[in-house]
Order: structure tokens, then sequence, then C-alpha cells
């Protein structure tokens, strides 16, 4: 599967796949005026991804300093995604990276991580900048 | 023109508001209004958590505005298929050591009595209760007169050092002028 490369804008995030070490990261703020639009194309390649390749395993860096509500059922909708996948045998880790002082994007994520059982969900916490 | 601005003025001071806009709300300008207002927070030594809660809360206040204002302008230099954008007015006062952001926006009275229960649903709610509701929302499909995920309110609940205030203001049967302030206290 062909790396992905999605520039991050004022309002969505960054957001990149690579193939060499199996790693998606989205990376930044999230507050589109309309999110299911934004993350519709990745959420198709995803699906591609799924369907083709024959990867056993895939890491999820998600660092958001921001998003807004529509983002979060966004979120949402990828997690679930990635659960199918967990659930049809592949390995799947994510870290839920945040700034240690944001507990409200402690909360978001431990919400998250509470309705997850097929794949890791990490907290992982760094530095405040 | 002159007396009025001045009044105006005077309204705003009054009240406590150092940022007001009324106009057509588009997705550029709420990034707008989000840096002016960090980078005033950050002069006035807010908290970083504060500023957080305030951006966040101002971002869904006018999210909902751009998805269900009844009041609509088309822009000038746009040709005829543009899209129209959505009216409405933001404030935001420091009062008492708290941040207050008031939006307002035209909605159909149609849709009044279902907001008001949304809201005093949400008013009766405590934290956990919250959180339930949020996430219980958050796997449902929107409704279809929601062009969000339904979940800006809920999350702005969430945040917020008092209860939501709101009023519906009558304009006529068709509309009705929303109005809803929530309250930020410094330091939390």
């Amino acid at each position: 599967m062909k790396d992905i490369h999605v520039k991050e804008t004022k309002y969505t995030p960054e957001i990149i796949y690579t193939a060499a070490d199996n790693t998606m990261s989205i990376k930044g703020k999230s507050y589109p005026e309309n999110a299911d639009e934004f993350y519709a194309p990745v959420f198709e390649w995803l699906e591609k991804f799924f369907k083709e390749d024959n990867e056993l395993h895939l890491t999820v860096n998600i660092e958001l300093v921001y998003f807004n509500s529509s983002s979060s059922k966004a979120l949402l909708n990828f997690l679930d995604m990635l659960e199918d996948a967990g659930d049809n045998d592949m390995k799947i880790v994510v870290n839920w990276i945040y700034d240690e002082e944001d507990d409200n994007m402690l909360e978001y994520g431990e919400e998250f991580k509470e309705d997850i059982d097929s794949i890791e969900f990490l907290l992982v916490p760094i530095e405040s900048a | 023109m002159t007396d009025c601005i001045f009044e105006l003025k005077n309204d705003l001071n009054k009240n406590g508001i150092f940022f007001c806009f009324s106009g057509p709300i588009s997705q550029d300008l709420i990034v707008e209004i989000g840096d002016t207002l960090k980078n005033k927070m950050r002069l006035e030594d807010a908290s970083k958590s504060s500023m957080r809660l305030v951006f966040s809360i101002i971002i869904e206040q006018a999210q909902n505005i751009i998805y269900y204002s009844e009041e609509k302008v088309r822009p000038w230099s746009a040709g005829v298929n543009a899209g129209s954008i959505s009216v409405g007015i933001i404030t935001v006062a420091k009062k008492d050591n708290s941040y207050i952001i008031t939006s307002g926006n035209m909605i159909k009275t149609e849709h009044v009595d279902k907001l008001k229960e949304k809201i005093e649903k949400i008013k009766g709610m405590g934290k956990d209760e919250l959180k339930q509701y949020y996430k219980s929302q958050r796997k449902k499909d929107p409704d279809e007169d929601s062009k969000g995920a339904g979940l800006g309110l809920i999350d702005i609940a969430r945040k917020v050092s008092k209860p939501l205030e709101y009023n519906f203001s009558s304009i006529d049967e068709t509309v009705s002028f929303f109005t809803v302030t929530t309250v930020v206290a410094e330091g939390l």
C-alpha cells in the first residue's frame, strides 16, 4: 500500500501513513466545518488497506491538541474500523498522545478506551509544550 | 451612526465585553476568532486550561451558528452557485474572573420547543450523566435536520463552570432569535 500524506491546515490535522514501519499518525487540530467530508478519503483509504494489504500489524499515533465534537464522532468511527480489523486478527496499537497538563484530552482518551476491546489503546502523556 | 457606535461601545464596556462579532460567520473567520482570543488571553496570563476551554466552547458555539442559523447571506464576490454564509453574533466578556461567551442566531420557530427540551435535559444532568449522554449520542446517527454531529451543546455543557443560560425571542411565526451563554471560570 502506498504511503499517504495529508498536509496540516489551520483546522485539520496532518495525516501520514508510512508503509516502512506500518505507522499511521494523525497530528494537530481537527475542527473542520464538516468532519465527515474531511475524514471520508482517509476512511476509504483505510478500508482499502485492510482489504488489500496483508500486514499483520498497524500502529496508529493520535496526537491531537484540539478536536471539535463532529471530529469526535469521526474519531469514534475511525476507532470502530480499527476494532473491526482487530477482530480479524490484525494487531493494532493506538497511542493516544496528549499534553500531560491537558485533562480534557486525557478524559477524551479514557472515554474512547472504555469502549475498546480488540485493539490495544494506550494513553501516552507527553511533556507540556 | 456616529452616536450609535459610541453607545454600542459603552454598552460593550458596561458588560465587560472585549470581543464582539456580528455578521456572516465562515470557517475561516472561526479560525481567526479562535486565534484572536488565544492571543488576548495569553496577554492576560490566562491559564492554559481556561484558554483551551474558552477556545473549544467558542468553536462549538460558532459552528452551531454555521450549522443552524436561519439567517444567511451570499458573499458579494461569489458567483450564483456559491453557498450562502450563516449570520450570527458572538461576544466574549470577562467578569469576576470568568469568561462569558454568548452567541446568538435566528432559528426556525418550529424548532424552538425541541431545542429548549434538549437544553433543559442537558442542564438537568450531572457530570457522569453528561458523559454517558455524550457517548451514547456520539454512537447515534445525527438527526436529519442536524448538520453537525448534534454533540456541540453536550460537549459545551461538560466544560462550563455554570449551567448554560439561554433565551428565545420570538421574531415572528417563522423565526426566533436564540441566545446561549456559557461561563468558564479562570483558574480551573
